[in-house]
Parts: structure tokens; sequence; C-alpha cells
């Protein structure tokens, strides 16, 4: 390597990190509303849009921009809200405890029906391209492996089915437990000799529940004059019949999930026969 | 409490290392990985936007009892409704960039992108 060309290269690798480090660490110093720039760790939600999803009152904060406009954005906590309790409060505009589940399913539910498709599309990707490819190298599992992958496999489901049930109310949801699902069908796939995945009837179960999914924001398209809009009571926070259809669609989404990534474990595992 | 800009740092240095792997390493699965690396450093830098010191995670639970807008205890949970749905399509990038890794060793039967020539 020339001399020259090694001093280019990296005066533009140094170059590139500069900038980078710029981009990263301008996210310190962000301008608050009244053109002060202030550090990070000044910072709290009520500088913040999100201020009015933790306090669940984004519909009286859309009316009050309506009607104050611009002085919105200097005094976001004159919106009027009202303190959450948890186990007491009830009706209010959103019912989930876990207020990250009530941004994805419920405020932003349609990012959600796109990144459940992305994930089918990438699931058809691998069936379309595996075929034919898998080799057969099997090593005989053992006793102890046979008979615990056979006792935990209910377990595992189990597990799986109580994290999406519970996805408004702790932590998870229907993707921690469609993954935990799949993991479940991936320990007998290694276990047991002689299972076979049924992949036609994963894909019927993934496509009905894609349908459900649908077929929920159309109801609330007709009921309440919005696509995905949620059309049940929410009842009390931190219950279980709470949050309205939040607890519905994870459901559907845990479903869905566990039966799309099966579909791609067994594919990688035993290639595409049928086909 | 640990302040902001560790967490900031790291997430730098994990991009970095991620960007060194992706232009550097010539096997194709080593550069699966340090996209993923890459990924996971994205995924805290957001993550971190939404960090606010002493901030609990943004569940209420029996032990955080009430919010208002006088006791806001939480972190941010906008930023971290984003990295979810960042983490599942990265799986699906990742697992369709697999598929196609096995793909290339069998076509070419070697997985050093420099030896991949015209012969399939």
């Amino acid at each position: 390597m020339k001399k020259t060309e090694f001093i280019t290269g990296s005066f533009i690798a140094l170059t590139l990190v500069v900038l980078l480090g710029i981009f990263f660490f301008q996210a310190l110093f962000q301008p608050s509303y009244e053109g002060k720039v202030m550090p990070v760790d000044n910072v709290n939600l009520k500088n913040r849009v999100s201020l009015h999803y933790v306090l669940k009152n984004v519909n009286n904060a859309s009316k009050y921009l309506a009607m104050h406009g611009m002085r919105y954005f200097n005094n976001r906590s004159s919106v009027p809200s009202q303190t959450i309790t948890y186990g007491k409060s009830k009706n209010l505009e959103e019912g989930s405890a876990n207020e990250v589940t009530s941004i994805v399913v419920n405020y932003r539910g349609f990012d959600t029906l796109g990144e459940v498709t992305v994930l089918f599309i990438s699931i058809i990707g691998i069936t379309m391209l595996i075929g034919g490819v898998v080799e057969k190298k099997w090593i005989k599992p053992s006793l102890i492996v046979r008979t615990g992958s056979k006792f935990l496999f209910p377990f595992i489901l189990l597990f799986g089915v109580y994290i999406f049930i519970h996805g408004h109310l702790t932590p998870g949801g229907g993707f921690p437990g469609g993954a935990v699902i799949a993991s479940g069908f991936l320990l007998l796939l290694l276990g047991l000799e002689n299972y076979r995945f049924n992949t036609k009837a994963s894909k019927v179960i993934e496509s009905l529940a894609g349908l459900t999914f649908v077929c929920i924001g159309l109801i609330g398209l007709f009921t309440k004059n919005s696509f995905l809009a949620n059309f049940i009571p929410t009842g009390t926070v931190g219950l279980l019949y709470s949050a309205g259809m939040v607890s519905l669609i994870y459901v559907v989404i845990g479903i869905k999930v566990g039966a799309e990534l099966s579909t791609g474990v067994a594919e990688l595992k035993e290639g595409n026969k049928n086909d | 409490m640990i302040s902001a800009i560790f967490f900031y740092s790291t997430a730098f240095v994990l991009f970095l290392i991620g960007l060194f792997g992706v232009l550097t390493r010539k096997n194709v699965i080593k550069i699966l990985v340090s996209f993923s690396i890459t990924e996971t450093a994205v995924n805290l830098f957001l993550v971190t936007v939404g960090y606010i010191e002493g901030g609990k995670a943004p569940i209420l639970t029996n032990t955080i009892g009430s919010i208002g807008i006088h006791n806001l205890k939480f972190v941010d949970p906008l930023p971290q409704a984003l990295v979810l749905t960042a983490i599942v399509i990265g799986l699906g990038t990742t697992a369709l960039s697999l598929v196609i890794a096995i793909k290339l060793y069998k076509n070419y039967g070697t997985l050093n992108i420099t030896k991949m020539d015209g012969k399939i």
C-alpha cells in the first residue's frame, strides 16, 4: 500500500468517526421550546410529547392544541389531566398499566400492523429461498434430551401464553410471547427424532390471526370512525380484564408471531420438502 | 444513578465496532454478526434518548402506586416503543440474510466474499 493512500484512508475514516460522534452526542444537548439549550440531564417528561402518553390525556392535548395553537408548546403541563392510581383509576382514555404497550398497540397500532407484515414477508422469503438446500446431518439425541424436551414443551407453551396475555400489565407482550412459543417448538425439533412440524397448519393459524387483527381494526373503523380505535370499555388500570382491545390484539399478535417464528425455525431445519 | 453520557458513549463504541467489522471482515457470517452489533448500538442510542436520570421503567405497578402531573417518575416510553418495532424487524432481516448466506455457501462452496467468483 502506498503511503499517500494510507494517509487519505485514515483521514476519511477519522472524519467519519468524528461526524458519527457529533451525531451520537448531539442528543445530549436538546433545545427547549423557550430557546435555551440545556443538558439532557435536566430534561424531564414535561418537555416531551410523551407526557400525554404517560398521563393518558392525548385527546385532551389535541383539543388544547386546536384551541390555543402555539401556546401549547410552552406549557404542555397545563393540559387538563388526572392522577392515575394503580388498581383504582377507571374508564380512562386508555387502560393499560404498561405505557409502552399502550403506545405500541393502541396509539400507534397501525405501525404494529406494518411490523407484523414485515415479519410475515421475511418468513415467506425464508420459505421461498430455503427450498432443497438443507442437508441432513442428524446426531441422535440422548435419552435425557428426549425426555426433557417432551416434559418441558407444555410448560414453555404455557409461559409464552402467560407472557402475551399479561402484555398490558407487565413487561413483554405479543412479540416476546411468540418468541418463547417458537423456542418450545425449536426444542421439539432438536430433541425428538420423529417429530414433524406441521407447516401447513401453522400457516393457516398464522393467516387467521392476521385476519383477526385486521378485523378488530375494521370494527374500530365502523364503530369509532377510526381504524384500530378502541371500541371496548377500558376498565380499571391494573386488572387482567382491562385496556379494552389492547389485550385482545396482543393475544392475536402472540399467536401470529409464535406460528410465524415456528414455521421459520422448522423450515431452517427441514427444508421445503412438500413443494 | 448513571449519567446518560455513559450510555451514549457505549452506543458510539458499539456502533464503531460494528462498522469496523462490516468493512474489514471477509466471512459473510462475521459481516452479519457485525450488522447485528450495529443494530444493537442504534437501539441502545434510541432508548438512551428517552432516558431520564432516576426514572423508573414506564409500567404502573403496586409499588409505584400513582402517577400525576406533579410526580412523574417514568422514563420516556416513546423511544422504547420505537425500539420494540426495530428489534422485530431486525430479527426478520437477520433470519432472511442468514438464509441467503446458506444459499451462497451452497452455490460457491465458500463463505469468503473475495473468493466468490462467477462459477455457479
